[in-house]
């Protein structure tokens, strides 16, 4: 075959081949800006020649495949790394609410706080006797108790939110999971007929979108289905299956291919769920944790010294604020919230006549000493001890929340000095918190009702209180330079350095999110050099293939005019 | 290398992002004066901030402690020196009323004298500051000190409702100072039963016209009158150590103060010109991203 045929078959296939690769111009031209496209090629080949007298003639051009420029290593990596930086990122983001919770900037700053609570103190003891001076200290410490409760309520929420976001991820991963799985299906079968050029783009898009909730690993089976499985090897999907995930509001499961949900929680390390699971389950309860234990070594160690003390007037009627489980049961395992801080001694307790003269009870000066001992004295015991004593005019009981009471018959009164036990605060007797832990700080019901109540000084030797003794509220105004049970620093310092352990935490997380932020940049320039459209290179093939298209309907009016010659010749 | 559109676009993006922040963060440190904003701005500083804020809360505690003694050792000095030149007029009068040319009829009527000024001094002994007794120990609700009198009206002892601790007052970390006293004994010793006793006793003498005994009276009052000088130049002693303490908290103050704002507060004049270089590099970018975003061979065909 050979002649003007031969020419008007080659100018067709040209015309037919420039035309297809302008269509592919085109679709690269309208996807400049869809992400995750990869910009598409027409291969071009000439055809095989024909054999034609001796000699081989070229029979034009053909369009053998369309290609896609993918980079497989550049997407795994690419892929990777969004999970990485999305990780850390959605923990700098939870980090810097947590900065906010603690901000020393704000009228709620925690350490101002402290500051006014033992500015209060000092205020007392310079006025022990002082109506206005008590009060303000009584609204000083219940607004410390408020910013603890209102910093862990804060922290609560948070951790709330960050369910919130799991619940929402579990949901997002498995609709992803499941277009895949379809795409999966879709793509073996178009594979068959052509090439699945769009379809691999969306299912890597798919992909990328998934690594930013978690962290995962995949591969493409020789039938070009992927395989996706968490980082540590859960399938999630596999051909057209999909496996999602639950989550029920505690742990994330993964519903296996038996059936059987798994949980795998902790295996998760990457992605926004990553981050929400490590801001949840470290983070955020080491510093909930340091907040728990200054709160609660903050109200044991105001406490010891408060129950040391005497108010204004002594007690006529008070209820342990503290309640022990098991009332029966040695202190030391009874249940009370600081049962693990007493230790063996004693205290001293007095009774006032209503002349206010002190009862013998036929201790030294008429005290009563009482032995406590946390691993034989039992609340019970103590409410034995002291029930009846003062000719009947004390009686003692224990409530059915566990707590001892003690009530003065009418205008007898009573008091407690020198407990070398921490029995008293432990009970909740003569305290100045409530409460074990930030979430529940609060005031002692019993100061609010009266705040001569407020312990500043001491019963003295034979029994006696002064209105201007102001030794106890000395001693608890010292308490600030004094390093605190448990804590191995003393308050104020030991809320510095959790502060401070917050914004170290937060500064290195944005650090290292800065990394992953420059590392994956680079990583998609590098992708988008590869994979991306650039519209003037796109014009320019355009216009290559123009002019191609051209020159061969060129070649078919020639074809053309040869067989007007070859017509008119007679 | 092959540039395509996504890249300039991305690389557009994420510069402009950088540099915006860039300058927001300037802002913010302009705008607020302070270096610090955030616990992560400079964790190391911010901890050394907290621990300074928490000493100067307490170095004010303990300036607003310092004035509180002061106005407590100032109303037993003043107290004191009334007591002290009541005591010298009692002297004087002892003086006179011991020579043998004043009769009988002159001292019974000087006996009168001699009990004012005990009323007096026993009001003094009751003095208060901010309506706490003074000279009363701790028990500072309590009036310290009582005239007892016999079936006629005669005086014939003070009797002392206070206690021996005297009210303190916290000036420093560990340091007390005690800002009242222990009215017995600044009042009970002295002469043997004290300026009271002392007071009655030459009241008795002046009425009975017992001459050796009004010269026994000069002898107690004078031994009362040292003690009185005695216990008030130990307040002034007193006063001393607050005027150093104060100064101290002062010089304290100060180095603090300074030590937080270098920590804390930013430097405005380098902030200032941060926020302007980082203005320029922000147009900068703003410009030639607008240049390099319209540039197409689209244009050109």
């Amino acid at each position: 075959m050979s002649g003007i045929t031969l020419l008007l078959n080659t100018a067709k296939g040209a015309l037919m081949a420039q035309q297809l690769a302008m269509d592919v111009v085109s679709h690269n031209v309208a996807n400049v800006n869809t992400p995750d496209y990869s910009r598409q090629v027409a291969n071009l080949q000439a055809m095989r020649p024909a054999a034609y007298e001796g000699m081989t003639i070229g029979r034009g051009v053909d369009v053998t495949s369309v290609q896609r420029n993918s980079d497989a290593f550049i997407e795994n990596t690419l892929q990777q790394r969004q999970s990485d930086l999305s990780a850390t990122s959605e923990e700098e983001l939870y980090l810097k609410v947590l900065e906010g919770i603690f901000n020393e900037n704000s009228g709620r700053s925690l350490t101002g706080q402290m500051a006014d609570f033992w500015n209060a103190w000092n205020d007392v003891a310079n006025n022990p006797s002082g109506d206005a001076e008590r009060s303000a200290l009584f609204e000083r410490g219940a607004l410390l108790c408020q910013a603890f409760r209102d910093i862990s309520a804060d922290i609560d929420q948070v951790h709330r939110e960050l369910n919130l976001s799991l619940d929402a991820g579990v949901g997002t991963i498995n609709e992803i999971t499941g277009k895949i799985a379809d795409l999966n299906e879709q793509i073996v079968a178009m594979s068959v007929t052509g090439d699945a050029n769009d379809l691999l783009d969306q299912r890597q898009h798919l992909v990328n979108q998934l690594s930013e909730y978690l962290d995962i690993s995949y591969y493409v089976n020789p039938d070009n289905t992927m395989t996706v499985t968490t980082g540590k090897g859960n399938v999630l999907v596999s051909k057209a299956e999909s496996y999602s995930l639950s989550f029920d509001g505690n742990a994330v499961n993964w519903e296996s291919s038996g059936g059987g949900d798994v949980d795998i929680t902790d295996t998760i390390a990457g992605g926004k769920m990553g981050g929400w699971l490590e801001m949840r389950d470290t983070i955020l309860p080491e510093y909930n944790d340091k907040l728990n234990l200054l709160s609660s070594s903050l109200i044991w160690e105001v406490n010891n010294i408060h129950a040391q003390g005497v108010g204004l007037e002594g007690m006529t009627d008070v209820t342990g604020s503290y309640g022990a489980a098991n009332p029966g049961a040695a202190l030391q395992s009874s249940g009370l919230d600081f049962q693990d801080r007493i230790t063996n001694g004693g205290f001293t307790f007095w009774v006032y006549d209503p002349a206010g003269n002190v009862v013998d009870l036929g201790g030294s000066n008429g005290s009563l000493q009482v032995t406590v001992d946390p691993t034989t004295t039992t609340v019970n015991s103590l409410q034995s001890t002291l029930n009846g004593v003062a000719g009947g005019n004390i009686t003692a009981s224990v409530t059915t929340d566990g707590k001892l009471e003690i009530h003065g018959a009418s205008g007898y009164s009573f008091a407690f000095s020198n407990d070398t036990s921490g029995a008293l605060s432990a009970l909740g007797l003569n305290t100045f918190f409530d409460g074990g832990d930030a979430v529940s700080m609060s005031m002692n019901s019993a100061l609010a009702a009266n705040k001569n109540l407020i312990a500043a000084g001491h019963v003295g030797a034979a029994g006696e209180m002064a209105a201007g003794d102001n030794s106890n509220a000395l001693d608890m105004a010292g308490l600030q330079y004094q390093d605190a049970a448990g804590l191995n620093d003393t308050l104020d310092n030991y809320l510095a350095s959790l502060e401070g352990s917050i914004g170290i935490k937060s500064q290195s997380i944005t650090r290292t999110r800065e990394y992953n932020d420059v590392i994956l940049s680079k990583l998609k320039e590098t992708r988008n050099n590869i994979s991306a459209v650039s519209l003037d290179e796109e014009m320019t093939d355009l216009i290559k293939f123009q002019h191609a298209y051209a020159a061969a309907a060129k070649l078919i009016s020639t074809a053309d005019e040869m067989y007007q010659t070859l017509l008119e010749v007679k | 290398m092959r540039v395509t559109n996504q890249s300039t676009y991305e690389a557009i993006k994420y510069h402009l992002a950088q540099r915006a922040e860039d300058l927001v963060k300037a802002n913010e440190i302009v705008a607020s004066g302070k270096r610090i904003n955030n616990l992560s701005d400079d964790p190391t500083g911010l901890v050394q901030v907290l621990s300074l804020r928490e000493s100067l809360a307490n170095i004010d505690q303990l300036g607003r402690n310092v004035s509180t003694a002061r106005n407590w050792l100032d109303g037993g000095e003043t107290a004191l020196s009334s007591v002290k030149d009541l005591i010298t007029d009692m002297k004087t009068l002892a003086v006179q009323m011991a020579n043998g040319t004043v009769g009988a009829s002159e001292r019974a009527a000087a006996a009168a004298q001699v009990e004012g000024a005990l009323e007096q001094i026993v009001s003094l002994g009751n003095s208060q500051v901010n309506g706490q007794y003074i000279f009363a120990g701790t028990k500072t609700d309590t009036k310290p000190f009582e005239i007892v009198r016999d079936g006629s009206g005669n005086p014939t002892g003070v009797t002392y409702s206070g206690n021996d601790t005297p009210f303190t007052i916290k000036i420093g970390k560990n340091t007390t100072l005690e800002a009242g006293h222990d009215g017995e004994a600044v009042f009970g010793n002295g002469s043997p039963g004290g300026i009271f006793q002392a007071l009655i006793d030459f009241k008795n003498f002046l009425e009975a016209n017992n001459v050796a005994g009004i010269e026994q009276a000069m002898d107690d009052l004078d031994t009362d009158l040292d003690h009185m000088i005695s216990t008030t130049s130990a307040i002034g002693t007193k006063g001393v150590r607050l005027d150093v303490k104060e100064k101290i908290l002062e010089d304290l103050k100060l180095t603090y103060t300074e030590r937080r704002s270098q920590l804390e507060d930013a430097d405005i004049l380098a902030a200032i010109s941060d926020v302007q270089s980082r203005e320029t590099a922000y147009q900068a970018a703003l410009a030639s991203s607008a240049k390099v975003m319209s540039m197409s061979l689209v244009d050109y065909l």
